[in-house]
């Protein structure tokens, strides 16, 4: 890890990687951490089961650099997808700055994005917050999935009024991770230069 | 930045870096760090003589998380809160005490720093750090962040992600 000069001033974002079981978002956090150079990331941190079920959360850091004086962080989270972990799963929506949605392409994981989602909505409602209040990016993912479905299908259940901004990827190969994940990051930015 | 952000620079930087060093002198601990509840690192300090800290970022991340799923604990049994947090192993410590609604105070300690020292210093840091962090919470606009800052950041973006 490098030294932080905490002198400086440091602007730091949480970015939580939201949605199913099994639907690759520790993967996303993987091929981030293998991608990224060293001197720009921290350790990863998971708390999983045996099994590598997410148990509390992945925890990634990644410094983006100084910007005009400011050290910029974003620290990056998967929650635990499993439905019967919402309660770790609500801890980590903390503070959140911004969302990635991780959907499932397979056709047998299309009501558990749905329930996600509104498992989602219902979590984030507790913190007081909406979810058009806060950045979301939505990612299908799985994409090589043979009977992968239409996109389109994945989000007329997730987002049927089309809000959020979508991508493809396949997380074990990395096609669409660093895509989503500058998405997200964007929106982020822009809403607290905004503020 | 749904919730209020603790931004410590310049002269809350300096108290609050100052109270770490004297709790750190006083009690003789190891390490001390002050954590706001989303598990980022306010300040931090080590004692000269303790050997080199382990991560501290991840160390931080996993304090906030334990100290959140201890707080979801004590409402599930009807307890508005627990107080602090302790443990203790053959050799090495670990004392986190509530600072406001808002951040943590983490001490690192080993068996050369008894435990009820580190504690009776731990809490009047935290009462001392209470006030200053209180002080400088900020609605990020008055950070100074405008859009250089986001197109700065945005050109970073494509340099670590590719365009
Ligand atoms: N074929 C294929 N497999 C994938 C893809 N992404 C992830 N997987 C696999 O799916 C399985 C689950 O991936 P994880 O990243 O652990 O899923 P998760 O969303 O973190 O799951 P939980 O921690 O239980 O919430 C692993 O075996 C991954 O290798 C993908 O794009 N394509
Ligand atoms: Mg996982």
């Amino acid at each position: 890890m490098s030294t932080i000069n905490f002198a400086a001033r440091e602007i730091n974002f949480k970015i939580v990687y939201y949605g199913p079981g099994m639907s690759g978002k520790t993967t996303n956090l993987k091929w981030v951490f293998q991608q990224i150079p060293q001197n720009r990331k921290g350790e990863m941190v998971s708390l999983a089961t045996e099994d590598e079920r997410t148990l509390f959360f992945d925890f990634l850091p990644v410094d983006l650099g100084e910007v005009k004086g400011f050290k910029t962080r974003f620290h990056l989270y998967t929650v635990p997808g499993q439905v019967f972990y919402n309660a770790s799963r609500k801890l980590i929506l903390r503070g959140v700055d911004g969302i990635v949605f991780v959907a499932d392409s397979a056709p047998n994981r299309l009501r558990a994005n749905a329930e996600s989602m509104r498992n989602l909505r219902e979590n984030l409602a507790e913190y007081g917050i909406k979810l058009e209040d806060i950045p979301i990016v939505l990612q299908a993912n799985k994409r090589d999935t043979p009977d992968a479905l239409p996109v389109e299908m994945i989000q007329a259940v997730i987002d049927p009024e089309k809000r959020f901004p979508i991508f493809e990827a396949v997380a074990t190969t990395g096609m669409g991770v660093f895509e989503t994940l500058k998405a997200v990051s964007r929106e982020v930015l822009s809403r607290v230069a905004s503020s | 930045m749904v919730e209020p952000a603790v931004a410590l620079f310049g002269e809350a930087y300096e108290k609050a870096a100052r109270v770490l060093e004297e709790l750190l002198r006083e009690s003789g601990a190891r390490y001390t760090l002050l954590l706001d509840r989303k598990g980022f690192v306010l300040v931090h300090k080590e004692a000269l003589w303790a050997p080199k800290p382990p991560a501290l970022d991840s160390l931080a991340t996993l304090i906030a998380g334990n100290a959140a799923a201890t707080q979801a604990l004590a409402r599930m049994l009807g307890e508005p809160r627990f107080n602090e947090l302790l443990h203790q192993g053959s050799t090495h410590g670990l004392y986190v005490e509530e600072v406001g609604e808002l951040a943590l105070l983490v001490i690192v300690f080993d068996s050369s720093a008894p435990v009820g020292r580190v504690k009776l210093y731990g809490k009047r840091a935290a009462q001392a750090l209470e006030g200053i962090t209180q002080e400088a919470v900020v609605s990020p606009g008055t950070l100074g962040i405008d859009s250089e800052y986001r197109e700065g950041a945005s050109a970073l973006l494509d340099e670590l992600f590719g365009n």
